[in-house]
C-alpha cells in the first residue's frame, strides 16, 4: 500500500517541477531572481542579476512547494512526520525535475551546442546560473539537494505555524488587539468624526499635490496613463458594471473623442486652433452622440448585440481613419501631430507636472459623477435591468431610455479619457485606438470587481501601473496577466473589491432614533 | 360599481397554438377575482397580456376604461398594475429595500442630472423613498431584514417581499401568480389572511392565479375558469364547484360516471352497515 503522505507529496512535486522547468524555459528564472535582487535593493535591473538572489528565488519555491505540499491531512493524523514525508517529497521530486533539465542544458552548453536557435529564451548566462556555476552534474545535484531541503523547511515551518499554541495564541492576540483598537471608542469617535474626514481628504489633497512635482517625469507618465485608464474603466463600468451590457469595442468612443479633440485643436489637417476647454466640452459631447446613435437601434435588443455591435463600429472606425479615403480629413495612418495642450487665461500648462494635475482633476470629477450615480434612482435602474431586464420592465423602468442614457454616459467619458490621450502625447494616430485597448478596460474592470469605483482604481493600477514598476518581467506581461486572471477567478470570482449594497435600512432608522432622541 | 380591468375577447396565438381563445373577463373594483385551471390553460399568459409583456393578436384589454394593450410593460407599470411572478423573480442581488424602493421607481422624477447635483428634488425622494420602503417592508412582516440580500432571504419572506415590491408602486390591480406555491398549511393560511387584508385595508383590486383550492374558494369574490386557452366557466365558489364542465376540466371527461361509481359505492357500504 502506497502511503499517503508520500503520494500527496509527490503530486504536488510534479506540479511544481513542471513550473520550475517551463520557467527556466521561458527565461522566468533570471527574471524572478532579479525580482528578488529588486526586493533586497538592488539597482541594476537589466544584468544579469547576482546568484545569490537566484538561490533565494529557489529556496523560496522549495519552501512553497513543500508548504503547500503539507497541508493539513484530511483522514491521518497531522504529525510532523506526515508533514516532513510530504515536504521532502514535493522537494524531492520538483528538484529530480529541475536537476534533469538543468542537466540537460548543462551538458548541451558544455558541448558547445546553444539551445537558443529553438528555445530563445534560455541563455548561456541563465544555464550558469540555474546550475551555480558548477559544472552540469554538481549543479543539478545542488539544486536537488537545495529543493529538496528547502521542500523540507518549507513543510516544517507550516507544520510548527500551524500547530504551535505560541504562534496560535499570538496570532489570536495580535488580531484581538487589532481589532480592539479598530472597535474601541477612541477610535470610531475619531473616525466617526466629522472633522476626521476633512483631515483625511486634506492628507489625500495634499499628497496628490505633492507627488507630481516630487517623483519626476517618468512616474508621471506612468500614472497618467494609469488616470486615463482609470477614466475609461469608470465610464465603462457604468454601461457594463451597473447596466450589465457588455460592450467590447468600448475604445470606438476613446478613438471619436481624441479624433474631435486634435483635429479642432491641431494646425494640420483642418487649421483649427481652439480653445482647449471648449474642444474638450465639443469632445466629449460629440462621443456621447455617437454612444446615443450606436445605442439607438440596438439597445431595444436583449443579450449581447451591443457587445457585438460595438465591437464592430470600433474596428471600422480604426480601419476608417486609416484609410485613404479619410487621409484627407483625418491625416490617415500618419496620425494628427502638434495636439494643443491645456491652457487657461492666455497660459499653456505643457509641463508633465501640470498634465499629471489635469488628469487627476478629470478622475476626480469622474469618480464624483460616478459615485453620485451609483445608488441613486437611475442607479438603481441600471442595475434591476443587469439583474432581470423583465421585471425591471414591469416596475415601471424604461429599460430602453435607461440603457441609452448609460451607453452615451459611458462613451462621453471614454471621449474625456480620449482627449486627455490625444493632448498628452500631442499626438494620436489609428495604432493608439488599437481593440487592445478595449480589452485592457474590460480586464481592469473584471479584475478590480465589476461595479465597484475603489475596484477600479486597484485594477487600473495593478493591470496598467504594477507592469511599469515591474520591468524586470516586462516580457512575461501576458504571462503574469495569465496567472493573475487565473488566480482572481479561483479566490475572488467577484474581483478583488467586489461591489457591496448599501445599508439604508439601518441608517434610516438610526436617523429616526436620533431624530426621536433630539425631540 | 366601477370595473377594473375588463378584457374584451383577448386572444394571444404562438406559432399553431392559442394559447388564450377570446377571454372575456371583467373584474369590478374591490374584488378578489381567481383565474384557475389546468396547467397549460393559459392562466399566466393572460397575465402577460394584460401586463405588457404580450401583445394579443385580437381583442380589447380595458383598465378603468382605458385600453392598455401593446403599451410597453413600463407604462402599463406606471398606471397602476403591479405583478408578481409564479417563479419568484427578485432582484437577488439587491437588498430587500432597495427592492421595494425600485417598486416606487415610476412614482418619483428625478433625473441622473439631480442626482450628480445631489439636487433637494434627488434627496427628498430618496428619504421618501426609504421610508416608504420601511413602513412597507413593515406591512409585509418583513421589518429590520431590509438590508439583507433579497437572495438571502428565506422563502416565505421572498414571496412577501415580491408582494411589498409590488405594492410600492401604489398599485390599483395587482396582479398575484400562485401566491402560495411551495407553501406549507400555516403559510398559505397567512398569506390568505394577508391577500384579503390587502383588499380590505389597502382597497386595491386583485386577480390571483391559484391552485390551491381551498385558497380560491376562501377568498374569492368570483372565480374563472380557463381550459386550453378558452373561459369555459365564471361564477361564485359555490357555483364553480358544482360545475360539471369544471370537474372534467380537471379530472377528465369520464368523471361522470366515476362520481356515479363513488356514490354508489359509498350507499353500498352505507347500506351494508346498517
Amino acid at each position: 500500500m502506497r502511503s499517503s503522505a508520500l503520494d500527496k507529496g509527490i503530486r504536488t512535486g510534479v506540479i511544481f517541477g513542471i513550473v520550475i522547468v517551463t520557467m527556466f524555459l521561458i527565461g522566468f528564472t533570471v527574471a524572478g531572481a532579479g525580482l528578488v535582487g529588486k526586493f533586497f535593493g538592488a539597482s541594476s535591473s537589466y544584468s544579469t542579476p547576482s546568484l545569490v538572489y537566484f538561490v533565494i528565488f529557489m529556496i523560496l519555491i522549495g519552501a512553497w512547494a513543500g508548504s503547500s505540499a503539507s497541508t493539513r491531512p484530511l483522514v491521518e493524523a497531522d504529525t510532523f512526520k506526515y508533514a516532513a514525508t510530504t515536504g521532502v517529497s514535493a522537494g524531492l521530486i520538483s528538484g529530480l525535475f529541475a536537476a534533469v533539465i538543468g542537466f540537460i542544458f548543462g551538458t548541451l552548453s558544455a558541448n558547445r551546442i546553444d539551445p537558443r536557435t529553438y528555445l530563445p529564451s534560455v541563455s548561456p548566462e541563465s544555464i550558469r546560473m540555474f546550475l551555480f556555476n558548477q559544472n552540469a552534474l554538481t549543479g543539478s545535484l545542488m539544486l536537488l539537494v537545495l529543493l529538496t531541503a528547502s521542500g523540507l523547511a518549507g513543510a516544517a515551518l507550516s507544520f510548527f505555524l500551524r500547530n504551535s499554541d505560541r504562534v496560535k495564541s499570538g496570532a489570536r492576540k495580535a488580531s484581538d488587539s487589532v481589532s480592539g483598537i479598530v472597535q474601541s471608542q477612541r477610535v470610531s469617535s475619531v473616525v466617526n468624526n466629522p472633522y476626521s474626514r476633512y483631515v483625511f481628504l486634506f492628507i489625500v489633497a495634499a499628497v496628490l499635490i505633492v507627488l507630481p512635482r516630487t517623483w519626476g517625469g517618468y512616474w508621471n507618465y506612468v500614472f497618467g496613463t494609469v488616470g486615463i485608464y482609470i477614466i475609461l474603466g469608470l465610464g465603462l463600468n457604468i454601461i457594463t458594471g451597473w447596466a450589465g451590457q457588455l460592450v467590447i469595442g468600448y475604445v470606438a468612443f476613446f478613438a471619436i473623442g481624441a479624433y474631435t479633440f486634435a483635429l479642432l485643436t491641431a494646425p494640420e489637417p483642418h487649421h483649427l486652433t481652439w480653445n482647449f476647454w471648449l474642444a474638450l466640452g465639443i469632445a466629449v459631447l460629440v462621443s456621447a452622440l455617437a454612444g446615443l446613435l450606436i445605442g439607438l437601434p440596438i439597445l431595444n435588443l436583449r443579450g449581447d448585440y451591443l457587445a457585438i455591435v460595438t465591437l464592430g463600429f470600433a474596428e471600422i472606425i480604426r480601419i476608417l481613419l486609416k484609410s485613404d479615403l479619410m487621409t484627407p480629413y483625418t491625416a490617415g495612418p500618419r496620425g494628427i501631430r502638434d495636439i494643443a495642450g491645456p491652457s487657461l487665461l492666455g497660459k499653456s500648462f505643457l509641463s508633465d507636472v501640470d498634465f499629471m494635475y489635469l488628469i487627476i482633476l478629470a478622475v476626480l470629477v469622474v469618480t464624483f459623477l460616478a459615485n453620485r450615480l451609483q445608488n441613486s434612482r437611475t442607479g438603481k435602474a441600471w442595475y434591476a435591468i443587469n439583474l432581470d431586464e423583465t421585471v425591471a420592465r414591469a416596475t415601471g423602468v424604461n429599460a430602453f431610455t435607461s440603457k441609452l442614457l448609460a451607453l452615451s454616459l459611458s462613451a462621453g467619458i471614454a471621449g474625456l479619457a480620449g482627449v486627455l490621450f490625444a493632448s498628452r502625447n500631442q499626438f494620436t494616430g489609428p495604432d493608439d485606438h488599437a481593440l487592445m485597448v478595449s480589452i485592457n478596460v474590460i480586464c481592469l474592470v473584471i479584475v478590480g470587481g465589476i461595479g465597484n469605483i475603489p475596484g477600479i482604481f486597484l485594477g487600473a493600477f495593478a493591470l496598467k501601473g504594477l507592469p511599469e514598476i515591474l520591468r524586470e518581467t516586462e516580457s512575461f506581461r501576458l504571462l503574469i496577466f495569465g496567472v493573475l486572471l487565473i488566480v482572481m477567478m479561483r479566490l475572488r470570482p467577484e474581483g478583488f473589491l467586489p461591489a457591496k449594497r448599501p445599508e439604508l435600512e439601518k441608517a434610516s432608522a438610526q436617523n429616526t432614533l436620533e431624530k426621536e432622541a433630539q425631540s | 360599481m366601477t370595473t377594473c380591468i375588463e378584457t374584451k375577447k383577448v386572444s394571444k396565438i404562438f406559432g399553431g397554438l392559442t394559447a388564450v381563445n377570446s377571454v372575456d373577463l371583467v373584474v369590478p373594483e374591490h374584488c378578489i377575482a381567481s383565474i384557475i385551471g389546468p396547467n397549460g390553460a393559459g392562466k399566466t399568459t393572460l397575465f402577460n397580456c394584460i401586463s405588457g409583456y404580450y401583445v394579443p393578436e385580437e381583442g380589447q384589454i380595458l383598465f378603468y376604461g382605458t385600453p392598455i394593450q401593446g403599451s410597453p410593460t413600463y407604462m402599463v407599470a406606471s398606471m397602476g398594475i403591479a405583478r408578481t411572478y409564479q417563479n419568484i423573480r427578485l432582484f437577488g442581488d439587491m437588498t430587500a429595500i432597495e427592492n421595494v424602493m425600485l417598486g416606487q421607481y415610476p412614482r418619483f422624477k428625478a433625473s441622473w442630472v439631480d442626482a450628480v447635483l445631489s439636487t433637494s428634488r434627488e434627496r427628498n425622494e430618496e428619504k421618501q423613498a426609504v421610508q416608504e420602503g420601511r413602513r412597507l417592508l413593515k406591512f409585509v412582516g418583513l421589518e429590520g431584514l431590509g438590508d439583507h440580500l433579497a437572495r438571502n432571504l428565506p422563502y416565505g419572506a421572498q414571496r412577501r417581499l415580491e408582494i411589498a415590491r409590488a405594492l410600492a408602486n401604489k398599485p390599483r390591480l395587482l396582479l398575484l401568480d400562485e401566491p402560495t406555491a411551495g407553501m406549507n398549511p400555516q403559510e398559505t393560511d397567512k398569506m390568505t389572511h394577508f391577500i384579503r387584508s390587502l383588499r380590505d385595508e389597502v382597497g386595491i383590486t386583485i386577480v390571483l392565479i391559484e391552485h390551491d383550492m381551498n385558497v380560491v374558494m376562501g377568498i374569492s369574490d368570483q372565480i374563472t375558469v380557463l381550459d386550453y386557452g378558452t373561459k369555459i366557466a365564471e361564477g361564485k365558489p359555490k357555483e364553480i364547484q358544482s360545475n360539471q364542465r369544471v370537474i372534467e376540466a380537471y379530472l377528465g371527461p369520464d368523471v361522470t360516471s366515476l362520481t356515479k361509481k363513488y356514490q354508489l359505492r359509498k350507499q353500498q357500504r352505507y347500506d351494508a352497515q346498517r
